[in-house]
């Protein structure tokens, strides 16, 4: 205490951050100065005299040489005193409690021993380690060695070793339920070893800044490459030369937001022969990249950027004037900045032969946008996910004209679509085997299920309604007749498509009832082809139902099942990934099918 | 001899620079062009001598190809496997006769 109010009182020099610090911690730097100099000087006390004197073992001894006879009394005193006071401890009966069975069970040397155990150096201090001498600052973890003294951090580790090794072991089983989880989001419940290639493949993406060339490397394994790199954001300019190759007609960049003007523009340089060209990403594509790419002449009939928000209007359209007729596939999202409604005129007009188009939230797509997708007589697939609203009369409009070509169609963002779309394509598409209209907050399931019946198109393939469904904060239980896919519907659907259908996305039709999940995963039937299932947010789905699903789908692969709370204690068979669970615990994968 | 080649239950591999490795036939068929080679009613010289000459890989790829074969079949139906270590000098040959190989 006085210590403390001397030290308030000084007028202090400046400290070092580090004295702050430590004073902060209540250790004193002085202190440790001293300390630092007393070894030092016992060290050298030590060497002059040849004389070794144990400093933790036998401490008693060592003081007794240059001790006056009164000291010494004094000293005898004190301990006596502090003898007695150890003896009074709790701790002290607790040991004694342990010593019983021992002879001779002195008490004296026995507190004698605590007392001078409590001498030991606190956390925070320096001692030497009683194993190799070292000199170290005491933790709460320091161990305590075979004769009492404390080991330091090398030495408790060591006498750790024997004993912590099958602890070590058990942590394996959890990182790897991690992984597991991990896996299973994303679809993958195989079992076995990874494929060799596969294997290899994020080796060398692991290693890709030691690569200086591909070599040969097929097509196939270049884009698994680039798509393990671009998700890793790995693809820079020095990467991405090793895509480079003349002989390839196509590349894959995923990931193109670290490549610059020059970048782009070496593409079209390196590979004259590019008829495919997949850009994501390419946020820093600009007119002149455009300009330069029309210079080329090159012979691109696939085209797919993602968010070239950089190109301007003008360019777009200097583009589908240059490259319109020899385009078969065109794939476009995330614009906001450019392609409104005059440039996508310009491209119907220009891109006659476009097989496959794909708009997905550009901004300025709105109806006049919808009435020239008419004039693309030679349209197979479809799919449009507009950010501003439009007429129902121009999507019908397309429907009528391009639908009966059609093997894809797709429409997100048409909320306000009603059951004349659904109509319109009952009664135009001949070829459908990928329908999604999703996020629609009109079309009823009188609709879904009319659309169904006796429709002459083929079972579908692909099927998404999700989220189709009224949401309406003062009626919550929804209207009397049900909006979006319901229960008439659904029966209706896998009626008409069952037996081809491979993948179905139903999650938020909320007015599926579970007798209709009873009857359409009933005993008799079977849906051969079904791989992937996402019923999320069908609060009437349980164990009994996941279990009927099991059965009726053979190869199905995955189940995705978020907010299905009723979905507890089931077993899943060896394959099949549930997704969605409520217990990472729950989709532990059990082995054979039931 | 022929005949009771094709019944074996190990065939060889051999490097295009001479080394031999013998291995389980089951595990060697993890690879398409392999099993390919030796489906006995192909007729090929593969599957009557149960020998497999791969003139493009090269032993010391070829050594690490059959590791992965023994590797595949130890950790057969069996969730959470550890990957196997592959030398970073190695991979791209390796993925190219991986690439060859179907595996």
């Amino acid at each position: 205490m006085a210590n403390r109010r001397q030290t308030r009182n000084q007028i202090r020099g400046p400290h070092s951050a580090l004295t702050d610090f430590l004073a902060s911690n209540n250790i004193s730097a002085v202190q440790i100065r001293e300390d630092y100099r007393r070894r030092l000087e016992e060290t050298e006390h030590q060497a002059t005299s040849e004389e070794p004197s144990g400093t933790t073992e036998n401490g008693e001894n060592e003081d007794s040489i240059d001790e006056s006879l009164g000291q010494r009394k004094k000293r005898k005193r004190k301990e006596t005193a502090s003898l007695a006071k150890v003896k009074q401890s709790k701790e002290f009966a607790h040991r004694k409690s342990r010593r019983i069975g021992e002879p001779e069970n002195d008490d004296n040397l026995n507190t004698r021993e605590m007392m001078y155990q409590r001498s030991r150096p606190k956390p925070g201090q320096l001692d030497n380690c009683e194993v190799c001498g070292k000199r170290f600052t005491v933790t709460p973890y320091s161990k305590t060695g075979p004769s009492g003294g404390l080991l330091c951090a090398k030495c408790s580790r060591s006498l750790d070793d024997d004993g912590k090794r099958p602890n070590a072991k058990k942590r394996g089983p959890r990182i790897g339920r991690r992984q597991n989880q991990s896996n299973l989001l994303d679809g993958i419940s195989q079992q076995g070893a990874l494929s060799l290639a596969e294997m290899c493949t994020k080796k060398v993406a692991d290693n890709i800044n030691d690569i200086e060339e591909f070599g040969d490397l097929p097509t196939p394994l270049l884009h698994r490459l680039s798509q393990i790199l671009s998700k890793r954001r790995a693809m820079t300019p020095r990467t991405l030369n090793l895509f480079l190759r003349p002989d390839l007609d196509s590349i894959n960049i995923y990931d193109s937001a670290k490549l610059e003007t020059g970048d782009f523009q070496k593409i079209f340089t390196f590979m004259p022969t590019l008829t495919d060209v997949n850009l994501r990403f390419a946020g820093q594509m600009k007119n002149e990249v455009v300009e330069y790419l029309l210079r080329r002449d090159l012979r691109l009939r696939h085209l797919q950027l993602d968010a070239a928000n950089l190109v301007s209007d003008s360019h777009w359209r200097l583009l589908f004037e240059k490259l319109g007729p020899q385009l078969e596939t065109l794939k476009l999202s995330n614009l906001d900045f450019s392609l409104d409604d005059e440039t996508i005129e310009t491209m119907c007009r220009n891109c006659t032969n476009l097989r496959r188009l794909k708009l997905k939230q550009c901004w300025k797509v709105g109806h006049g946008s919808l009435q020239a997708f008419s004039s693309l007589t030679l349209l197979e697939h479809l799919s449009l996910d507009l950010v501003r609203e439009t007429e129902n009369d121009n999507i019908l409009e397309v429907i009528s004209t391009v639908g009966p070509r059609l093997y894809t169609l797709s429409l997100e963002g048409f909320p306000n679509a009603d059951n004349c779309l659904l109509e319109t394509i009952h009664d135009k598409c001949r070829f459908l085997s990928k329908l999604r209209l999703s996020g629609n907050i009109v079309c009823t399931d009188e609709g879904f299920a009319k659309l169904f019946t006796e429709w002459e198109n083929p079972p579908l393939e692909y099927v998404d309604f999700s989220s189709t469904r009224d949401v309406d904060s003062l009626n919550p239980d929804g209207p009397g007749d049900a909006i979006g896919l319901a229960s008439d519907g659904l029966i209706a659907l896998m009626d008409h498509s069952g037996p081809a259908i491979r993948k179905l996305n139903i999650s938020s039709c909320r007015h599926v009832s579970r007798a209709a999940f009873e009857e359409i995963f009933s005993e008799s039937k079977v849906y051969p082809n079904l791989k992937e299932l996402d019923v999320s947010f069908h609060t009437v789905m349980d164990d009994y139902l996941v279990g009927r699903i099991l059965q009726c789908c053979p190869i199905i692969k995955k189940l995705v099942a978020f907010a299905c709370f009723n979905v507890r204690d089931v077993r899943i068979p060896v394959g099949v990934a549930l997704i969605g669970g409520l217990k990472a615990q729950d989709t532990v994968v059990v082995e054979g099918k039931f | 001899m022929a005949s009771s080649a094709t019944e074996s239950e190990f065939v060889t591999l051999v490097s295009g620079d001479g080394f031999e490795f013998v291995i389980p036939r089951s595990a060697a068929c993890v690879s398409g062009t392999i099993r390919r080679m030796l489906e006995p009613s192909s007729k090929f010289a593969e599957a009557l001598t149960g020998r497999c000459t791969l003139e493009n890989i090269s032993g010391i790829v070829l050594e690490k190809v059959c590791e992965y074969f023994c590797y595949n079949e130890k950790n057969k139906n069996q969730s959470n496997v550890p990957d196997m270590e592959i030398p970073a000098e190695l991979c791209l040959e390796l993925l190219m006769a991986a690439d060859y190989l179907d595996t």
